[in-house]
């Protein structure tokens, strides 16, 4: 089959479009994750909602209503990770290790305590970026609007933080404030993307396209726009090179997105040979 | 904030310890069996009748690839004098379990050692730089209601060699069992002869290939035998085409797994999704409401016959 033949068909379009916002929207808030040193927020808040979804199919409560429980519960996380960084003395890292390890346990334990399920968890926890319905294209467009408009909103706050807590809080930020909303919109566009794509995009998502543009760019702004540029050329060139060589969609993605950040690794260490940052 | 977290700790605490209450051994009575896949459990529980206890392996709508033991369960299968799996390639944790357990008294049924397997054909997968010599293996073999009898033969000899007292008992639950076997197959092979069309169309991974040779329906999967096999656009593509080139209404999925990909596909094509129960385990559900093999089969010959547009003779 060629490349149009197979481009005219409904999945591969929703894959294109949803997977181009939630591109969008997961590199620009990694920019400001990785510069937080919470790049694998990501994972963490999957594992939280591997427990919760347990939690919700204890409760009866299936697919999108399973949402009722385990959207609380993964933004408390998210706001658990943050308490954790700030009063535990523990970096970033650890406190996420803290969490996910934390989730994945309870959620073991959930499963043999409830006398298992009606239907095989895992498979019903990740979505697959080729399976996105009509109606899951405008929520991934809602939460694209609404994250980029809040990003927008707060955008000095968020710069003032990416760099020095302590700086921001002396120029005046609430600092905490603004952490509590970049946690909260990570987690929020973590649980919902999660069931359109999978993990393993959303995780690459966030990190590799703001560690490339962090190889490159001169700016703040420059680095988000070559993060978002990234992470949106890497979902079109992934789709296409998945349809012609005969590979899975998201892993393709990933590929092309770390093939980005190895060209953005080499042309630094080629025009700065000697700078270190 | 604080009390929220208390609240949840708690919940969390309550949930464990009730759940610890139904670990509880049973006195045993008899010879006890332990079966990893619904199939040998429903079929050696028929054999056992009331002379030995059977439990399955397996917590309900759990994936053979992502079970892990519990110290239950090993507790359990060293106290037991039969325990019985499917394969090496369905349950490859099954080996490694009886490895590390020290009961001599243990007698260990392989009950696919008999079987021919069928190579998992008709899938258009990419060669993984495995090599051409590794064929996939079809481990779902009991959907083949012949070799279910043979099935039944392999538990039936373990039974008696571990409790030869009541070998009589078990000989005739056993022949009882195979009749049953038989006559399901005759009801299918009467119910699948004229259809409207004879393509098997299934938008999951590679399940129900024993079945569709048994009865001549040619199957096409969306996917490899592995759960981690994930399909590419091109396979989901042609999958979409052999559907309405064959001008089938129905796409079928797995029970227990998400039919998201199935459904996707199905909409695609404009048909209607039915689902087929691969029968490797029960979802909570039917195993409360103590749902045998046989009725699975029944549910899954009247969404074949639906979906394949036959006429019953």
């Amino acid at each position: 089959m060629n490349l149009l033949e197979i481009l005219s068909y409904g999945f591969i379009q929703r894959a294109l479009l949803a997977g181009t916002l939630i591109a969008l929207l997961c590199s620009v808030l990694g920019v400001f994750l990785v510069l937080r040193r919470l790049s694998l927020i990501g994972d963490g808040l999957a594992h939280v909602t591997f427990g919760s979804t347990a939690i919700a199919l204890a409760l009866k409560l299936y697919s999108a209503m399973s949402l009722l429980v385990t959207m609380p519960i993964v933004l408390l996380a998210s706001l658990g990770i943050l308490k954790l960084t700030d009063k535990g003395r523990l970096s970033g890292d650890a406190a996420i290790g803290l969490v996910s390890a934390l989730g994945i346990s309870a959620g073991i334990i959930l499963a043999s305590v409830g006398g298992g399920y009606n239907v095989d968890l895992l498979s019903y926890l990740f979505g697959n970026i080729l399976s996105i319905r009509s109606e899951e294209v405008v929520i991934a467009a809602l939460l694209c609007l609404g994250v980029m408009l809040l990003l927008t909103l707060y955008y000095n706050e968020l710069f003032a933080i990416s760099f020095s807590d302590e700086l921001a809080k002396v120029s005046g930020v609430r600092t905490s404030y603004i952490n509590a909303i970049l946690v909260l919109l990570t987690a929020l566009s973590v649980v919902l993307a999660m069931k359109l794509v999978g993990i393993m995009l959303i995780s690459s998502m966030l990190i590799v396209p703001a560690a490339s543009a962090l190889q490159l760019a001169r700016g703040f702004k420059a680095c988000i726009l070559l993060a978002a540029l990234q992470g949106c050329s890497s979902v079109v060139i992934g789709i296409i090179i998945s349809i012609m060589s005969n590979l899975p969609a998201s892993a393709s993605i990933v590929m092309v997105n770390l093939l980005f950040f190895a060209v953005a690794f080499l042309t630094r260490r080629v025009l700065h040979p000697k700078s270190n940052n | 904030m604080m009390k929220i977290r208390v609240f949840i700790f708690l919940c969390i605490l309550v949930l464990f310890v009730t759940g610890c209450k139904k670990a509880e051994f049973k006195p045993a009575t008899g010879l006890q069996v332990v079966t990893t896949l619904f199939p040998l459990y429903d079929f050696a529980r028929t054999i056992a009748g009331d002379k030995a206890q059977v439990t399955m392996l397996l917590p309900p709508a759990v994936e053979p690839h992502t079970f892990e033991p519990k110290p239950e369960d090993m507790i359990r299968i060293s106290r037991a004098g039969l325990f019985i799996y499917t394969s090496k390639y369905m349950e490859p944790w099954a080996e490694k379990i009886i490895a590390g357990i020290e009961n001599k008294k243990l007698r260990v049924v392989n009950a696919g050692e008999k079987i021919s397997y069928r190579e998992a054909l008709g899938v258009d997968e990419h060669d993984h730089g495995h090599g051409h010599d590794e064929k996939t293996m079809d481990p779902h073999f009991w959907l083949d209601f012949a070799n279910a009898a043979y099935i039944v033969d392999a538990i039936l000899d373990g039974f008696i060699a571990a409790d030869s007292a009541n070998a009589s008992v078990y000989r005739q639950n056993a022949e009882t069992l195979k009749k049953l076997l038989l006559t399901l197959d005759d009801l299918y092979k009467n119910s699948l002869t004229e259809c409207a069309t004879r393509k098997l169309l299934h938008g999951g991974h590679y399940t129900f290939g024993y079945l569709a040779g048994r009865y001549k329906l040619e199957y096409h999967a969306l996917s490899g035998v592995s759960s981690d096999s994930e399909p590419s656009a091109e396979r989901m593509a042609a999958l979409v085409k052999e559907i309405r080139k064959s001008g089938a209404m129905y796409l079928f999925a797995e029970e227990l797994l998400s039919p998201r990909l199935t459904e996707t596909l199905a909409q695609e094509a404009g048909v209607g999704v039915l689902m087929l129960h691969g029968a490797h385990n029960l979802s909570r559900d039917d195993m409360s409401k103590n749902i045998s093999f046989f009725d699975l089969m029944d549910r899954n010959l009247e969404n074949l016959q639906k979906g394949l547009q036959c006429r019953a003779k």
